[in-house]
């Protein structure tokens, strides 16, 4: 469910981002891009990690498939917009049918499930080398615009696919979806009971968090011009984006965006500030705000933070 | 909770206090982000030779990442201590911008990005990895900033007709007909050849291209598999190659794959007369990771520290540079990776001035047409942006260091074949 309040606010961020090419160089754009991206991303997780319940680390499988099907569709010469197209047809596809099998599982094992599924399509793809070219990865034909044109397109094309999902977020949060998959994240054998077909709506809520993943996959490989199987199936990715999710609040339509862009600015002012002490910082950093904002920026009460410090524990959340 | 249908919870989220918290997050993201605008240093003063280095300092790569940063610092502060490079009548000081991309590909785009339009370099010293290259490379591209790859061997980096990316070191090809022509030579026994690759640019192509060379030079190629990124386990492909009986045991990968296999080879009892491991024995993690093991171990490489070469600006010779790197690192050997990286920033105090200008266009026109002689030895850019064919040296771990068997004027010892 989302507010007025909420609603306007990710329509100034939208703008925010939006405008970074009229003010800021290409530096900056290309973090609006990496922001909206991951955005999609920790959106499109919330589904199945945020309204259901079920701990997937499978993201980073529909990426690097959406950025595969979207590299091989474009050398083999479908245009651009398209191999996204194929890219996100294919990936729904794929993952409305594991979500058949691999939604049995449930909790961690459902987890461990999700993170072999990456290692396989990574084994698979760096297998099959004559259609993935295997380890040396794809080399994807550039477009051959202006550094300025082709960021400000990137920026746009993740900017709508933001806009897609968010709004798919707030429909299915009204919608009974949304009601049902909250129901079997509370209780699954209860919600089955009351005629929630849960094995369905698990597969919609995991379809869900794929086909705009695989989108964005396409895209980000037609933007870089490259991929290759290690960097296409990164274990370090799928694991951002969960704790993005958790960072903004998980199970709410905002907290996922708000996750994604406080995550990537952190990352990118450690980054360019502590060359050698970057991922220690980055990691106490994730540290506090899980220990002390259980639920992420959504929830912040400076009253409780300061309470736990004295250690005190606050009222429950 | 944010989907319940009770007013209740609706508040819960988003009802006053939430909408506090909700602002307040929005309101962190925006600031960050224009903390990021404005609080970052705009480019230094206008006479220094900004180069750019995204380096692998953390995650896979990170050994070969903190190689490179050793040697750019070396040969910076030897520069600016010379009174830097003069550029059309004019000295200028070099400064290196470097980066930790963690070995990580989409960063290593990101970082290129940041180096090209904030930090405004005029070069980019391209990332370890050949894929990494490959991305960099094309930012560099399409900023017109000319990148400079110090150790991608593979050809296929340089086929995707980015006129702004140059490489250094020699095309593997080459490299592999030496290699088995010397062993040939050396060993006239030797008939059947077990390849072991892992599947990534540099090592599969190098692992392919012995292939197709020891098949040219009248070898059997009795096993020729490649192993995937990460693999834990060679015992499989060991098992396979000791049924295969093979002469000769070429194996390609990084250090930690490599002192892998060599210890696996040992538990199942493969040996073979000769065993050549690339990079291995280039790398000095792998005699020192391995010990007694490690003897024996052949390998090709694109440099080593014995060899006398003559050079220019602030590093004349092989033992000029040799020693440089002795007192910079408290005693230890340079291995390729060093003096690869060393000798392409050398061959800048030959570009730059050449160049005469530090625009883009002019610098990459200059690095196009580059000729020279380093204490790495001749680099000689040819159509592809890569340097051209040369004479590369072969060794061996004899008794837990390294011998160069050859070229025969730097050799320092002959082939020992191992016991069977």
């Amino acid at each position: 469910m989302i507010t007025r309040t909420g609603l306007i606010l990710f329509a100034i961020w939208v703008v925010i981002l939006a405008t970074t090419p009229l003010h800021a160089d290409n530096y900056i754009v290309r973090t609006a891009i990496m922001i909206s991206m991951y955005s999609v991303l920790a959106l499109s997780w919330n589904f199945i990690g945020g309204f259901t319940g079920y701990p997937s680390f499978a993201t980073v499988a529909f990426f690097g498939l959406g950025a595969y099907v979207g590299a091989i569709a474009q050398r083999n010469g479908v245009p651009m917009v398209v191999a996204w197209m194929l890219a996100t047809i294919v990936v729904g596809a794929f993952a409305a049918a594991l979500g058949s099998i691999l939604l049995r599982l449930k909790g961690h094992y459902f987890a461990i499930g999700s993170i072999a599924v990456v290692e396989v399509c990574r084994l698979v793809i760096s297998s099959w080398r004559s259609v993935t070219g295997g380890g040396d990865g794809l080399n994807i034909p550039l477009l051959r615009w202006s550094p300025d044109d082709v960021a400000i397109f990137f920026l746009m094309v993740m900017l709508v696919l933001m806009i897609i999902v968010f709004a798919l977020n707030a429909f299915v949060s009204r919608h009974r979806l949304g009601f049902g998959l909250h129901c079997i994240r509370q209780n699954e054998d209860a919600a089955d009971m009351v005629g929630i077909n849960t094995t369905l709506y698990k597969v919609i809520a995991f379809t869900l968090s794929a086909l705009f993943v695989g989108t964005a996959g396409a895209a980000y490989a037609s933007w870089v011009g490259y991929i290759d199987p290690t960097d296409s199936f990164s274990i370090l990715m799928t694991v951002k984006v969960p704790v993005m999710v958790l960072l903004g609040g998980a199970g709410t339509v905002l907290g996922p965006v708000i996750g994604a862009a406080s995550f990537v600015v952190l990352e990118e002012i450690f980054w360019s500030n502590f060359l050698d002490w970057n991922r220690a910082i980055l990691g106490m950093v994730i540290v506090f705000l899980i220990f002390f904002l259980p639920g992420g920026l959504l929830r912040v009460s400076f009253r409780k933070v300061r309470d736990r410090l004295k250690g005190r524990e606050g009222v429950a959340t | 909770m944010a989907f319940q249908n009770s007013k209740e919870s609706r508040c819960s989220t988003f009802g006053q206090r939430c909408n506090a918290g909700l602002l307040q997050g929005v309101g962190l993201a925006a600031a960050a982000l224009a903390l990021l605008v404005a609080a970052v240093p705009m480019a230094a003063a206008q006479e220094t030779i900004r180069i750019g280095a995204p380096l692998a300092l953390t995650g896979g790569l990170a050994d070969e990442g903190m190689k490179q940063q050793l040697v750019y610092r070396m040969w910076a502060e030897k520069v600016n201590a010379a009174g830097g490079i003069e550029v059309n009548g004019r000295s200028h000081q070099v400064e290196i911008v470097e980066y930790d991309y963690q070995s990580d590909g989409p960063r290593a785009g990101q970082l290129a990005e940041r180096l090209a339009t904030r930090d405004r370099v005029h070069l980019i010293m391209a990332p370890f990895g050949s894929g990494h290259t490959v991305i960099a490379g094309t930012v560099g591209e399409r900023y017109r900033v000319p990148t400079v790859a110090c150790v991608a061997g593979a050809e296929s980096v340089f086929s995707t007709g980015n006129r702004y990316l140059f490489g250094t070191i020699s095309p593997n090809g080459n490299i592999t007909e030496t290699v088995v022509q010397y062993l040939v030579d050396s060993y006239p026994d030797l008939r059947r050849v077990a390849i072991l690759g892992r599947d990534d640019v540099f090592p599969k192509s190098m692992a392919e291209s012995t292939a197709e060379s020891a098949k040219a030079a009248g070898l059997e190629v009795v096993y020729n598999a490649l192993y995937s990124v990460g693999t834990m386990d060679h015992s499989s492909s060991m098992t396979s190659i000791r049924r295969a009986e093979p002469d000769w045991i070429y194996i390609t990968g990084y250090s930690q794959d490599l002192i892998l296999a060599r210890r696996q080879m040992e538990d199942l009892g493969l040996t073979a007369p000769v065993v050549t491991m690339v990079t291995g024995p280039a790398m000095k993690e792998f005699t020192e990771g391995l010990g007694g093991l490690a003897n024996g171990v052949t390998s090709s490489t694109w440099w080593h520290h014995s060899a006398t070469y003559e050079g220019l600006g602030v590093w004349p010779t092989t033992a000029s540079f040799y020693e440089d790197f002795l007192a910079a690192s408290g005693g230890e050997d340079p291995d390729y990776v060093h003096g690869a990286c060393g000798g392409a920033l050398s061959m800048l105090e030959e570009v730059l001035p050449r160049a005469g200008s530090l625009d883009g266009e002019a610098i990459r026109d200059a690095l196009a047409e580059t000729s020279i002689e380093t204490f790495y030895g001749p680099i000689d850019i040819g159509e592809n942006g890569m340097n051209q064919a040369r004479d590369l040296p072969i060794i061996q771990v004899q008794n837990g260091s390294v011998v160069v068997l050859y070229p025969e004027v730097i050799a320092t010892g002959s082939l020992q074949i191992l016991e069977e």
